[in-house]
């Protein structure tokens, strides 16, 4: 589910297929630097609610999905 | 007399802050500014906590005014001068390069004023809901690390995204530049580039003089292909980094080790050779080496000027 809307999120920043993004793809493939991540994260938050604090030590969209996990 | 929620929040009398320059930003350059009624900043840079209380501690001898600590979150030392600023009680700590949630709590607690410097909108909600007091937009204009926005555009958005106050920085170094901030809708400046040349200023002369020669096209930004971009003048040290990053066969890590130190050899050094000579593209419009009060001064009385003037555009 969470990865499902972050991958939804990603496509429609990178104008990537969403369906080629899994747990074990990096930010970095993705093309994706630290401020788009942090405007990823805050899209996130926008539309489900959930406040998420960051860290500097994401590396793949699995990272991603656990952080948000654990702010649940 | 210019009037700014920021001089009430931080009790300075201009809403002047200084850069916290790494290799630069010293006891000598905060305090000056401090006295002259700014706000000098110490930079921790990749210094450890003994060398950061030190300078602190040097810093109150040289002024009784408020000053605040620049806090590199990519510092290996990060955790321990974080521990630094709480324990001395320093007022305002402002923070680059990364996300300082994880300080805020602590930071808070000691009666700190944090003020992360801020490349995007998305950055600036983020530090607001951790605790900020107010964020430093700073466009790519300026030297250092540096975000693609400009100044132009990313202040008026920030503006409207947080509701705390917002200082502008890049491309700030007269009062004109500050007089357009406030109309931004900043609070107030932060500059850098231009207390390069404050006599005050430890930076080594090779480095001062290459500001005064500075061009309006005198600088460029490397390291994007690390996804950490730099804006410096352009120097032998610049070109060659630029020259090895178009190059497909020269990897991450022999550009790291290229880039490492370099900007310390061109402070204290005045290495012209091998030193990245990091400056804002205002540098071309820092014209004299004067004292960091007149500096201020200058540029306080033209915002003023041009602010008190701004009616004659309406009728």
């Amino acid at each position: 589910m969470v990865l499902e809307k972050l991958s939804k999120l990603i496509a429609e920043h990178k104008d990537v297929d969403p369906a080629g993004i899994t747990l074990e793809t990096t930010l970095e493939s993705l093309g994706l630097d630290s401020l788009e991540v942090v405007e990823i994260i805050m899209e996130f938050e926008e539309e489900t609610g959930v406040a998420i604090e960051v860290n500097e030590k994401l590396k793949t969209v699995g990272d991603v999905v656990k952080l948000i996990g654990e702010c649940e | 007399m210019l009037v700014s929620p920021l001089c009430t929040l931080l009790g300075i009398r201009y809403p002047i802050l200084q850069g916290g320059m790494a290799w630069i930003a010293d006891a000598h350059l905060a305090s000056a500014v401090s006295n002259a009624g700014g706000l000098g900043i110490v930079s921790a840079m990749n210094a450890d906590a003994g060398w950061l209380r030190e300078e602190i501690r040097k810093t109150r001898t040289m002024t009784e005014k408020p000053f605040g600590v620049n806090i590199m979150l990519m510092s290996p030392f990060a955790d321990e001068v974080a521990k630094v600023v709480a324990e001395e009680r320093i007022p305002v700590v402002t923070t680059g390069a990364g996300d300082p949630s994880r300080y805020m709590k602590s930071w808070l607690a000691a009666g700190i004023r944090v003020i992360p410097v801020v490349a995007s909108t998305a950055v600036a909600k983020l530090v607001r809901r951790a605790g900020a007091s107010a964020v430093i937009a700073e466009g790519g204009e300026s030297g250092g690390h540096v975000g693609d926005l400009t100044t132009m555009v990313l202040v008026p958005q920030v503006c409207d995204c947080v509701d705390i106050p917002v200082i502008a920085a890049g491309g700030i170094a007269d009062g004109r530049g500050m007089a357009a901030a406030f109309m931004l809708g900043a609070v107030g400046v932060q500059v850098g580039t231009r207390f390069l040349a404050a006599n005050e200023c430890t930076v080594h002369q090779n480095y001062k003089d290459r500001i005064l020669r500075a061009k309006d096209i005198g600088t460029i930004t490397t390291g994007k292909k690390l996804g950490h971009p730099v804006r410096c003048l352009k120097t032998p040290f610049s070109r060659r980094y630029l020259a090895m990053e178009n190059d497909a066969g020269v990897g991450k890590e022999e550009l790291e080790a290229f880039g490492a130190g370099a900007l310390r050899l061109a402070a204290k050094e005045g290495d012209e050779i091998n030193g990245c000579f990091m400056a804002g593209q205002a540098a071309a419009m820092v014209k004299a080496e004067q004292p960091a009060a007149e500096i201020i001064e200058e540029m306080a009385s033209q915002a003023e000027l041009l602010l008190r003037g701004g009616t004659r555009w309406v009728s």
